[in-house]
Order: structure tokens, then sequence, then C-alpha cells
């Protein structure tokens, strides 16, 4: 695997002077060999942690505690060892020297399609709305295309977890926690269950919605459910969507619902104390007017998006920039998504939305936090991913700088211990033809 | 053929003057002659605005006025109508009105190709009376222009009387104006025109074929060996508009739309009148700098909803401001010494006609000009002055009669006459019998000798009451009774209830009103019987007698009555005065803005004098590079100096900018913004006759926004739908100014090409497969066939004006652009993305020995960016866009940079609104993928864009002479920590931090004053969620067939979002 990361390494567009010719011999030859392979890309899984591995002389940040300057961090089977200055080794320990970078937790996005769609614009590669309005029972993890080029362009940006979620109709479906590395779906999935995606619908101005209706009734028969079936009567036949609704009344799964204007956060949260549910908002692009009620019931909120262009006229230009600085000062929980100015395709840019965040009032370390422990909290992963701690999996990434920098380059990827290539559709296609321009001097 | 018509009624009135009105119908069974001499007998006459005469005679014969006198003697064979205390106008004129014409039939004539082109059809041949004439007459209305309604140059309107009559007497004036609309009402993909600017293209287009058709007549006709042109009724149709004989009435829906109506008749010298839209007030020196008379529509708007903080939250200012400033619009208009009429037209009732042009008044119109403007200024304007606009003799007998000041919020409209026809408005219909009685009996011993009778009519249905004592009217619900008798009652006594029994079985019929009672407390036992003969027609006169008739006591006794109506007489004159206080209006809270609403200027920008700016570091992305602790000096819009240590004047103002970095200002190559013509005109794959010009949208928001991220100049281009697109417009960002000062003047100009997946429709949906074309392989064909055309037209053109011999050929608007593309002065900045279109569009070039202004997207410029060196090509691209659609699954973000490497002019832009904002994050994107130094990058989004513009001589780097176009930055402009602190063009600033940030407080101060003003103002607000009608809402601002914009929305209308 050495070769495999150095092999990115050197890659690398920047830095490509001097020795570029070797390297690029190099790279071409592996590039054919893989494509010879006839894969969908050519990024082999990083392959599983077989001994303690030390990455030395690096900044660490931890993201919950202060940057270790010049320190330590070790990983052993797939998660984090330890973290300091002057950090006993086991012997057969591999000792990175990482020269003074920086290592950060894999950044997470919390709301995406990856793996679920390829080519937005080609019917054949959308597998994220199914058919009808009420699919609690669908579940977003057995379609995530391991072999998705995009998964490993998001990567090589420092996004190493990501939310795979079913989008369209009311109740869209189960939207599952993916690391972006592995085999097949199942090594991907770091939480199959993470939330049930609901498009909130929008209250009218008077009277209840027809969609609120549809939502009451929904869950009333899934209690109704619920109990005919404990009843072990024999008599309640199984019903899917249903029965997929059971984790959702009995609290263990969130409701994510979309919701942006006021009037459909009120109603979202109000519904979910109705129904004693939890209950995560995602868009909230009015969440600051309903601050008060998130807090008292501890409601997070996942932002869209913080490239946006304000909803109504006469809002300040930069109201989406900082609606994560005014729901930090409101103390609200939230977290910060890319996923409605990016789409799939460019997931990547996460750290640049919470970039601007802070150029606009967020907190620096606040923003950071917001692409990394935030969404790990919300999304219920933040025993394993979301900050570099003892325990925690070793997904992580080795940095030149900020990540939140466009500048900054990703040197180095960890997957659960796993070295994962930085390579991808784009570097191949930047490498092939790099060789026409060379062979033609 | 209008000219005859007239010269025919002259002739006749002294005939017609003699005997019964004559008609060519032939006579069927008895004849008809009912005396038609009138005299109105001493009225106030309002004779024109300003010239009263009263205690009038105004004598009417056959339908014309034929004297106006004061207290003159009518004429002896006279049927006299006294109108003391009543006023006498000149009836009003609506001066605008639409009726849907039929264009059945027209496809057996010589028509034009384009059935939005319809000159030749006329309301006068289709078209004389309306079910609307009755409520026309109740606001006053004597004559109305009817004009087509659909279409974009549309057919000629008639002034048609609102009588009764049949058309033979109705239709005033034919062939008054032609009508133009410079718009589609909605989007087309099939059908040409499909957007705004398409219909623009097509009215210009029609104009040239007209005059084309006019001089190849004139030299068929002066040489008859010449080939005979083809006949088209619609372009023969036009020839009175091209000289001016006829005028031509352009609708317009915005203040926007009107500058454009006024530059159109511009371009081909033409008589233009405006159908306004109640916007004016909102570019009133622009638009009163056109010397155009204006039609205005009344439409002022209810307020809208603010009911809840929700509901307003989503009300723009704008909305707000124009609920509060839109009826001062016509006094302003007139203030402006702008000529104008008044029209019903997009008024959601004409009953509320009378209503809003009171309000007008009461909000600063002076009502002589109000008079004009419903008079005179129409009939000059349609050539109706010989039959109204004024009472005087010779003219039509069609005036508003009212009693009282016409524009007083009380006053009635009593009687309106339509050329000698009489239709009375305000006496209650003789079945009316409602209301409250004074009853006298003859006195007997037994029996009460006054009773108090009141009758009442709900629906259908009848009842009464009867007392002793007076009866108080009660509820409102006797909606037939006068509106003020209609009002608030006082709750009514004990006494009153204990004494009043009703009045059953009650009929009123014709003249008769029966009932029957119970008699005890008049001192009978048992019923009595009533019945009310009414001899007079009730009357609001006090104490007036009005019937007879007797009551049957039980005992059989009859009493004799007479009957004396009261009601009315209870209405006192305090509730008026309360009344009044409460519609008095009050003027505009806020001064117009520009544009009006959020972040709107309320003054003109004025550029700094001489300035320097010091102790920043400036990029100057000129040969001078990153100058640290540099100053840059400005004077007059101009850089005159850049340098680290620069000799600062002691006049001078001095702007210390320690810590700051300027940049010049951004440049977008790629944008949809700020145009409301619609991006595409998609119906057709060439369209290079439609102009992003002819729509720039100046209050497009966005343009404020990417001022705020330091954008001074933007591409605003066609979008992809067709291989040919339309011309594109650069602009300067300068928000506050109209679309035409935005314009970049010595930008060259420009079109749009577009190759691959949307030009062949692939993601249009499945219905979408003819077309041409369908293949890479037949965009190519399009472009060969289409220069070849444009020189062959070339070739025509030179050779007939060398000698003008033969017909003239015809001026072809999408080959001129074509042949100045041919020949090098068009700029073609073509969509792209896959290696083998680029290519192919270079070989047919190259062939044709044109050099392509910019590639836009060109996400696979990578693959072939030498061949793009070799041919001089730019590239525009995304920088890290791509997989959206199949043919940038291989778009990579080291794109920009390779081709960078490989000697490619590289920029990188937004299409996109939001992305536009933060193009500097975008040029850091050069730096991570390809490793372009920081001071490089930043040129991707300054410099280099220019140079694709060719306007980098003016704009893109910071040197001496050029604009004085930059942004100060409170970091450095690559970082992503980085915000925007000013955007400066043309030397004036344009943006500033702390400007916003007071914006952002009159903005929430404004809306407060407003929403309180509507909350009191006791109006009824519209639904939550309408808005007012915003034509400019109906174009999307991005190009629907380029890229995502559903973003956050479900995808499945992939035709659209793609």
């Amino acid at each position: 695997m050495t070769t495999n990361t150095e092999f990115a390494k050197s890659c690398r567009f920047p830095h490509m002077v001097g020795t570029m010719i070797q390297t690029r011999l190099l790279l071409c030859l592996s590039a054919l060999l893989l494509l010879s392979t006839g894969r969908a890309n050519a990024e082999i899984p990083g392959a599983p942690q077989t001994r303690p591995i030390a990455l030395t002389n690096c900044h660490v940040h931890p993201i919950v505690g202060p940057t270790i300057r010049k320190g330590t961090i070790v990983f052993e089977n797939g998660r984090i060892t330890a973290i300091g200055h002057d950090v006993p080794l086991k012997k057969k320990t591999e000792v990175i020297d990482l020269q003074g970078r920086h290592v950060y937790p894999g950044m997470i996005e919390a709301h995406s399609q990856i793996g679920l769609k390829e080519v937005s614009a080609v019917r054949a590669s959308r597998d994220y709305s199914e058919a009808g309005s009420i699919n609690p029972n669908v579940r977003a993890n057995v379609s995530v295309n391991p072999d998705s080029e995009i998964i490993p362009v998001t990567r090589a940006n420092g996004v190493l977890v990501a939310v795979a979620a079913p989008r369209g109709g009311r109740v869209s479906g189960v939207a599952s926690v993916m690391q972006l590395d592995g085999w097949t779906y199942e090594d991907m999935t770091l939480k199959t269950a993470a939330a049930m995606v609901v498009n909130w619908p929008s209250p009218p101005s008077t009277g209840e919605s027809s969609g609120l209706k549809v939502l009451r009734e929904l869950f009333d028969d899934a209690r109704a459910y619920k109990a005919a079936r404990n009843a072990d009567t024999g008599t309640q036949a199984f019903d899917i969507r249903l029965d997929a609704m059971l984790p959702v009344i009995a609290g263990d799964v969130p409701v994510l619902a979309i919701a942006h204007k006021a009037a459909e956060i009120q109603a979202a949260v109000s519904f979910a104390v109705e129904q004693k549910i939890r209950l995560i908002i995602f868009g909230g692009h009015d969440a600051e007017y309903c601050a008060a009620l998130l807090k008292k019931y501890d409601v997070p909120v996942i932002i869209d998006s913080t490239h946006r262009k304000p909803s109504r006229r006469y809002e300040p230009y930069d109201v989406a920039y900082t609606l994560p600085g005014r729901l930090s000062k409101a103390g609200v929980r939230f977290c910060i998504s890319g996923s409605d100015r990016n789409e799939t395709w460019n997931t990547r840019n996460l750290p640049y939305h919470a970039a601007t965040a802070a150029a606009h009032g967020l907190r620096r370390g606040e923003a950071l936090r917001s692409v990394t422990l935030y969404p790990a909290q919300i999304l219920g992963i933040a025993d394993r991913v979301g900050s570099l701690e003892p325990g925690k999996d070793a997904t992580l990434i080795v940095t030149t700088g900020d990540p939140l920098e466009t500048k900054t380059h990703v040197t180095r990827a960890f997957v659960q211990g796993r070295s994962v290539q930085l390579t991808s559709r784009h570097t191949r296609l930047r490498d092939k033809y790099l060789e026409k321009y060379h062979s033609q001097k | 053929m209008q000219k005859f018509i007239r010269a025919v009624v002259f002739l006749l009135i002294p005939a017609v003057s003699m005997a019964a009105a004559q008609s060519s119908d032939q006579n069927v069974g008895l004849r008809k002659n009912v005396p038609n001499v009138w005299a109105l007998r001493h009225a106030t006459v309002v004779v024109c605005p300003g010239e009263v005469v009263n205690d009038a005679t105004v004598v009417i014969r056959d339908g014309k006025v034929s004297s106006v006198t004061s207290a003159g003697t009518p004429p002896v064979d006279a049927r006299l109508i006294d109108l003391t205390g009543k006023t006498v106008y000149a009836g009003f004129i609506d001066a605008y009105a639409e009726v849907k014409l039929s264009s059945d039939g027209l496809n057996r004539t010589a028509r034009h190709w384009n059935s939005n082109v319809t000159p030749q059809l006329s309301v006068a041949q289709q078209s004389g009376g309306t079910s609307e004439n009755e409520q026309l007459r109740m606001q006053g209305i004597v004559a109305q222009l009817r004009a087509p309604s659909t279409g974009v140059v549309r057919g000629r309107s008639a002034v048609v009387a609102t009588g009764s009559g049949d058309p033979n007497q109705s239709i005033l004036s034919d062939d008054v104006a032609q009508h133009l609309e410079l718009t589609v009402a909605k989007r087309d993909r099939e059908n040409y025109p499909g957007s705004p600017m398409g219909a623009v293209a097509l009215a210009r287009q029609t104009i040239y074929d007209a005059q084309w058709y006019r001089d190849a007549w004139n030299a068929a006709n002066a040489q008859p060996e010449l080939p005979r042109p083809e006949r088209n009724d619609a372009l023969n149709a036009l020839q009175p508009v091209l000289s001016g004989r006829q005028s031509i009435i352009v609708e317009t829906s915005n203040e926007l739309f009107f500058l454009r109506a006024d530059r159109f008749a511009s371009e081909f010298g033409l008589n233009v009148i405006v159908r306004g839209s109640g916007h004016e007030y909102r570019r009133l020196e622009e638009i009163s700098a056109t010397n155009r008379t204006v039609i205005l529509p009344l439409n002022f708007s209810q307020p809208p909803n603010v009911s809840t903080a929700e509901s307003a939250a989503n009300v723009t200012l704008e909305s707000l401001l124009h609920w509060d400033v839109a009826p001062e619009n016509p006094s302003r208009v007139a203030a402006a010494g702008i000529d104008f009429a008044f029209t019903t037209d997009r008024l959601s009732s004409t009953d509320d006609f009378l209503k809003q042009l009171r309000k007008a008044v009461a909000r600063g119109l002076a009502g002589d000009s109000a008079l004009k403007a419903l008079t005179l200024t129409p009939a000059t304007l349609f050539g109706v002055s010989d039959q109204l606009g004024t009472v005087e003799p010779g003219k039509l007998a069609s005036f508003v009669i009212t009693d009282g000041d016409v524009f007083d919020q009380k006053t009635k409209v009593v009687e309106t006459w339509v050329a000698g026809e009489r239709f009375e408005h305000a006496a209650p219909p003789r079945a009316d019998l409602t209301g409250v009685y004074e009853v006298r009996l003859q006195k007997t011993s037994a029996f009460a000798d006054r009773l108090y009778v009141e009758l009442k009519r709900d629906g259908k249905k009848f009842s009464g009451r009867i007392s002793l004592s007076p009866i108080k009217e009660t509820t409102g619900e006797d909606k037939d009774l006068p509106k003020e008798a209609g009002g608030k009652k006082k709750e009514e006594t004990e006494r009153d209830t204990t004494d009043i029994v009703s009045l059953k079985h009650v009929q009123l019929r014709d003249f008769t009103a029966t009932g029957q009672f119970d008699a005890e407390k008049f001192g009978g036992m048992g019923a009595a019987r009533m019945t009310l003969i009414f001899s007079e027609m009730p009357s609001d006169k006090k104490m007036d007698v009005v019937a007879l008739g007797d009551v049957v006591w039980p005992t059989g006794q009859t009493s004799m009555a007479s009957v004396l109506r009261i009601s009315g007489i209870e209405k006192s004159d305090g509730m008026k005065d309360t009344e009044d206080k409460e519609k008095s209006p009050s003027p505009a809270s806020f001064e117009v803005n520009f544009p009006l609403g959020a972040y709107g200027r309320s003054a003109k920008v004025t550029p700094a004098g001489l300035t320097a700016f010091t102790n920043a570091t400036i990029w100057t992305c000129g040969p001078k590079g990153v100058i640290k602790k540099g100053t840059i000096l400005i004077d007059d819009g101009r850089v005159i100096g850049v340098g680290r240590t620069l000799l600062v004047p002691d006049n001078a103002t001095i702007v210390d900018l320690r810590g700051r970095h300027i940049t010049p200002g951004i440049i977008d190559c790629h944008s949809h913004m700020a145009t409301d013509g619609g991006v595409n005109e998609s119906t057709q794959a060439v369209t290079c006759e439609v102009r992003i010009g002819d729509f720039v949208d100046c209050d497009d928001i966005s343009i404020y926004r990417q001022l705020a991220g330091g954008v001074t100049t933007s591409n605003i281009l066609h979008g992809s739908a067709n291989p040919i697109g339309g011309q594109n417009q650069v602009i300067k960002l300068r928000w506050g100014s109209t679309g035409e000062k935005m314009k970049f003047s010595e930008a060259p100009t420009g079109v749009k090409f577009a190759l691959g997946e949307n030009v062949k429709q692939s993601n249009w949906g499945d219905e979408y497969t003819t077309r041409y074309p369908q293949t890479r392989m037949g965009v190519q064909q399009i472009f060969r066939d289409s220069f070849q055309a444009a020189q062959e037209y070339a070739v025509r053109m030179d050779a007939w004006q060398k000698d003008h011999r033969g017909l003239p050929p015809r001026r072809d608007l999408e080959l001129d652009a074509l042949r100045e593309i041919v020949e090098g002065n068009r700029w073609i900045h073509c969509h792209s993305y896959r290696q083998d279109e680029i290519l192919a569009l270079i070989r047919v070039l190259n062939e044709y020995k044109i050099t392509i202004g910019t590639f836009q997207h060109i996400l696979e410029g990578y693959k072939v960016a030498d061949e793009m060196a070799r041919h001089g090509a730019m590239g525009s691209a995304f920088s890290d866009w791509w997989a959206y659609k199949f043919e940038v699954y291989d778009a990579i973000p080291y794109n920009g940079a390779m081709m960078h490497k490989a000697g490619v002019v590289v920029s990188f832009n937004s299409d996109d609104a939001e992305l536009a904002t933060r193009l500097n994050q975008e040029a850091a994107k050069a730096v991570k993928y390809g490793g372009i130094p920081p001071a490089e990058a930043l040129k991707f989004v300054t410099l280099n864009p220019a140079k694709q513009l060719r306007i980098d001589q003016h704009v893109g780097s910071l040197e001496s002479g050029k604009h004085a176009d930059f942004a100060v930055w409170n970091g450095p402009p690559l970082s992503n920590f980085t915000r925007c602190e000013q955007t400066w063009i043309d030397g004036a600033l344009y943006f500033d931090r702390g400007e916003d940030e007071a914006h952002r407080q009159r903005i929430a101060e404004m809306r407060n004053t407003l929403i309180q003003k509507i909350l009191t103002s006791g109006e009824d607000m519209r639904g939550v969620g309408e808005d007012d009608d915003d034509p400019s809402a109906l174009w999307p601002r991005h190009d629907e067939f380029c890229h995502a914009h559903g973003h956050g929305h479900d995808e499945h209308g992939h035709s659209e979002s793609h």
C-alpha cells in the first residue's frame, strides 16, 4: 500500500517538476494495468490494517481539544490508540514521518446522493427516488454503487464519510451513512439507518395540510400495526411500509425533515414532539427564527448549503453565509452540508461551505467542527468518527494545511486505518492527456 | 378608409338633422320615427377641462350636440330634461381594451409566415359590440378603443361607442392604430417566438420586411420587366405604420418594457403610443425623456398579505412600496409632463374604474388633468376629436351626467349618453318600492290616523313592519336601497320594538304595495289590510307624497291614506364626515429608489474624484504583478497610476487601505443574470437574430449580490438550446441605472453558439426527436450551411448596394448577424464539452477563416488544448463541475490549468447567479488543481475574461488608463476566509459593506412602516402568497438546458433542469 500512497502523492499536479517524467511513466503503466481489469474505476479499496501505524512529526487536530503541534497519532486495527507527544510505539509499528503536515478527522457530508446517482441527467444512473410518495421501507445503502467515480473524487479532497439519502415523495426512505472506501456497499456502510427522510409539507395559510394528514395517518397506522403485531394473534399481516416505520416510532431512527421556511420547521418540531420521535431538520433556511423551539427540544439542523442564494429578495446577500454563525450564536445544534449547491458530483467542496461561513461570522474552530464532529453527533456516529480520539475509527486525512482552504491538498487518507488511494477518474484523465502533450514535446 | 368614413359623416350632418336617423337597412313593417331632439336644461356643463357653462341648455339633435348656451331657450321641438344640480361632462374614452379576434381564414389569404404577425386583422371587421357596454356606461365611458388581444404584431384597433347599437352605428373610427407587444405570453419550445427576445426579433424583422415589401413593389411597378414580388396582406397592412400615418400602440407590462417600446420605435421612426403598466413612476425621468404618450391602467394593487409575521416575511419590499406609491402613478406621470390617457384594462373589474380614478385624484392628480386624460387626450390621439372629447356643437351627444364633481368619492353618475342614446343609472327601478313611509290616514274615532311603514325586500321575498311611531330603517341587507340608507344603524330602542308589528303577506307589484297586519295596537281587533298605490316615483326628497292608498280595518271601515317617503331623512351629515376622515389619503411614505425595493439606490452613483488608495496589497493582474503596500490613484473613472511608490497629488483624497487587498473587478465571462427576455429562444436551430441586449433587466437583485462578490463586468449570454443562439450583451454592474446604461459600450458584439447534448435535444424529453440537428454530425452541418448562406447573402446585398439594380434584396437580421460572424465582426462564444465537437467546430471555422471568441464550458478542452491554442481559441470554463450529464463525465478540475499551460487564455466563469458571487474562490481552484501561481490564477477571473471579451484594453487589470473597476478585500483574494469589502466601477463606489449594513436597517424600517400602514389602512389584503404580476418572473435567468439548477429539488423534471 505504501507504493499506492506514494504514488498518489507523487501524482499531485503542482509538484510535477523534475522527476515528473519517471513518475508519469510509472503512473501510466499503473493506470493501464488498472484500466485493463475492466473495472468501473481503478482505485483499489484499502487493505485492512495489519500492523500499527504511527503518523509522526505532524500537527494533530483532534477537533475535541487543542492542536497537538509536532505530535504523533497512532492507530491499530482501524482504531486510534494514542495521540500526543512522545507516544510509545509498539515494535511492528509502521512509522510515517509527515514532515510537518496536518492530520484532521475525515470530513463528513451529512446529506448527499453519493453512490445513488452517477450522471444526473442520465436516468439509468439515478437510484435515489422510488415511485410513490410513501417509501419508508427503502434503504439507501443497498443501491450505493461502490464503483461510482464520484466516490474517489470526493475522498481525494478529504471527505471520507457521506450520507447517501433517498429523496422525492413525502417519505423518501432511509438514509445511510457511508464511508468512502470498501469493496461492497456493506464494507462502506457505517450506519444503515441514520435517518428517515421526509419532505416536510409546507403548511397552508389556514387549516391542516394534506401532507401533514398523510404523515399523521402513517404514524397512527404504524402504532396500530405495532400493537396488532405485538398482540401476536396472527391476524395482522406483514406490511412492509409500516414495518419500516417501527424504528422511527420507537425513537431509534430520527426523522430527517427537509424544511426551510419557519412554518415548516415549526410544524416539523411540533409533530416530532406530538409523536415523541427524534428529529433532524435539513435545510433550515429560517432556522434562526425558530431557535428557541429548536433549542427547547434539542432538534439539530443540517444546513443544506452555505453557498446558496437568498430565498427572499430583500434578504442580505450573505444571508446563507451567515446562517451557521447565527445558529451558533443562538445555541442551536447544527452542522454544514454542501448538498444543495454541490449536487453529489461536487460533494468534495463541502469544506468550502464551512470556510465561507467562517468568513461571515462563524468561529474557525466551529467551522471545522461543523463538517466533522457536529455531523457525526447529529447522525449518531460520533462514537466512531468526527474527531480524533483514542477508541474512534482511524478515519482521517493528512493535509498540507487548513482543509477549509481551497489551496490545501490532502496527501493521504485512512478509512478505519486502511490507507486509501487519492487518485480518481480526474487524475487518471489528467495523466492520460498530460502524456499526450508530453509526447508532443 | 378611415378618412373616407369621416368625410362621409360630415357630409351627412345637415341631412341627418332634418330627418330621423337614416339607415341603409331595408325597412320592414311599420316605420319608427321617435322624436329625437332633446334639451338638457339648467345643467352645469364642463365643455372641456377648465371651461364651464352654468345653467346651460344643451340641445341634442339626432345624436349630436347642436348647441350649448347659457340659460338658452330650448327649441320648440325638443324634449326637455331638467338637470338642475347636475353636471354634464364630455363622455369618457377608455383608451384601451382588448378583444379576441379570430384568425380563422387567414390561412386562405396572403398572410405572414408567422401566426404571431397579423397586422391585417381589424377589430372593426370582426367585433363591434361587447357585453360590457353597460358596465362601461356606468363608469361614464362612452367610447372605447378596442384592440386585438393576441400575437406580437396584432392588428388594428377601432374606436367603438358603448351604446346599445349595432356596429353600423357604434364604430366611430376603424383602423385607429396598429398594435404590438414586444413579448410572448408564455415559454414555447416549438413555435417561434418562444421568448420575449424572439418576439422583439420577430417584430423588428417584420418592420424590415414591410420596408422591403414597399421598396420591392415600388421597384417592380417602376420596372415592369422585374420579377413580380410576393403579395403579402400582413406586410401591406403595415404600410401606414411605416409612413407614420398610423400610430402603433405597444402594450407594456412594466417600466422597462416602456423603455424598450421607445427604443423599438426610435429604431424605425415609428409613431408609438405606450399602453402603460402603472409602474411608470419607477423610471419617470427616462420615461419622460421619451416624449411618448402613455395609456395608463388604474390597477392599483390590493395590499399584499401581511396579516402574520410569516406571510409578511414572504412579501417583497418592492411589493409593499408598489402598494403605497402606485395610486400616485398618474399624478407623478402628469407632473413629469407626460401626456396620458386612461384605460380600464388590467382592472380586476371595469366597475372599479371611477373608484380607482378618484383614488388617483385623491392622491394628487388634478381634476382637470384627469378629465383631459379621459376626454381630449384620447380623442386627439385616436383621431376622433371631431366626434368626442368636448361638449360642443357638432360632436356626438356623448356625455357623463353626475350629481357633483365627478372625481368626488360621493358623486354618482346619474346618466350616460352615448351618441344621443340616453342611459339613466341612478333612478331606482320602478318596481322597487322599498323604503320607510309615513302613512297619513283619514281621521276616524277608533283607529290610528298615522302609521309608519317599512317595506323591505330580500331577494324575491318581501317583508314589512308597521308602527305608530317613526321606524328607523333596519339592517343593511336591503341591498336595493340607496347606499347611504343601507349603512350603519343605531340599535332600536325598547319602545320601538314593542310598538312595531310585522306586516304580513307583503306584495310589491309594479305600482302597488299590499300587506296585512294585526290591528290591535292601532285600535282594532283582528287583521287590517293596507294597499298603497305609488302614483309618484319614490324619490330622495323629503316628505313628498308618493302614494295614495287605503287601510281596511277589521271592522270593514276603510281609511283613505296618503303616503310620504321618509327614508333618507335620518341620514346624518355627521356620518359622512367621519367616513371622509377614514379615507383621507396619505401620501406615499418613501421616495422611489432605483430599482424599486430592497437595496435600491436613492441617488445616482457619482464617481469619486482624484483619489489615492494607499497601503493595500494590489494584485494588478498587469505587468506590475502583486504590489505590497502599494497605491492606486484614480481620477475621472480611470486608473491614473499604480505602484509601490507613487507621487500622490496634494489635492487627492486619500483612502488608507492598510491590511486590505485590491484586485481588478471580477469579470464573469458566462452569465444569464440581468435579463428578462428569456435566456433561450429555443424554437429554432439558428436564432442569432435575437438579442440579449433588448432585455437587460436592471432590476435583477443578482446584480447587487454579485457586486458584493467583487464582480464588475458580466457577459450575459443566450442559452445553449440551439447551435447558433442569440447575441450576447456585456454589461457593467452599474446597479441603480437602467439597462441601456449598464451596457459595456466598448465591448464588441458577440453571439452564442452551442454544441452537443443541448442542441441535439438529448435531455429535453423523449418527445423532442425531430428538430434538426439530432446528432453532433448534424450540428456541424448547421454551421456550414449557415456560413455558406451568410457569404452568399453578403454577395447579394453588396451587389445591390453597388448599383441598386433589380428587386431590392430582403434584409434578413439572422443573415446579417451571420454575415458579421463570417466577416469577423461578431465574436462567437461557443458552449462546448466534448473534444470531438470542439475540434469539428475549429475545423469548420478554419475553413471559413473565422477565429472563435471563446469556447464556453470547454470541459474537455484539456484533451485538445493544443488544437485550441493553434486556432487561437480561448477557453472559459467551470473550475470543477462535472458528471451532471453524460457529456461532462470526462470533465476534470485540472482542465483550466492544462489549457493554460498549453497556451490557451483561460477563464473560470459562473453560469450561475450564486457561483458568480464568489468567483475569487473559483480562481483558487486553479491553484489547487494544477499549481497555477495565485497571481496568475486570479487572472482567470479578471484579465483573462477581459481578453476573451476583447475588452482587455479597458478592464481586467489595474493599469494606468484603464477603467477604475476594482474590488477591495479584507484578506488575500483567493482565500475562502476572505470577504469583499467594496466594489468600484468607473471610479464610483457601487458596493460597500458599510453601506450594505445601512441598507439592511433601512429595509427593516421601511418594511415595518409599510406593513403598519397596510394593517391600519382597513384595505382588504390579498391572499397569502398572492403576488403582483411580475413579467420578469415568467422568464428564467439561467440556461435551463445547460446545467442543474434544481438544487435541493427533485430532479425528475430533467428536461427542465439540465
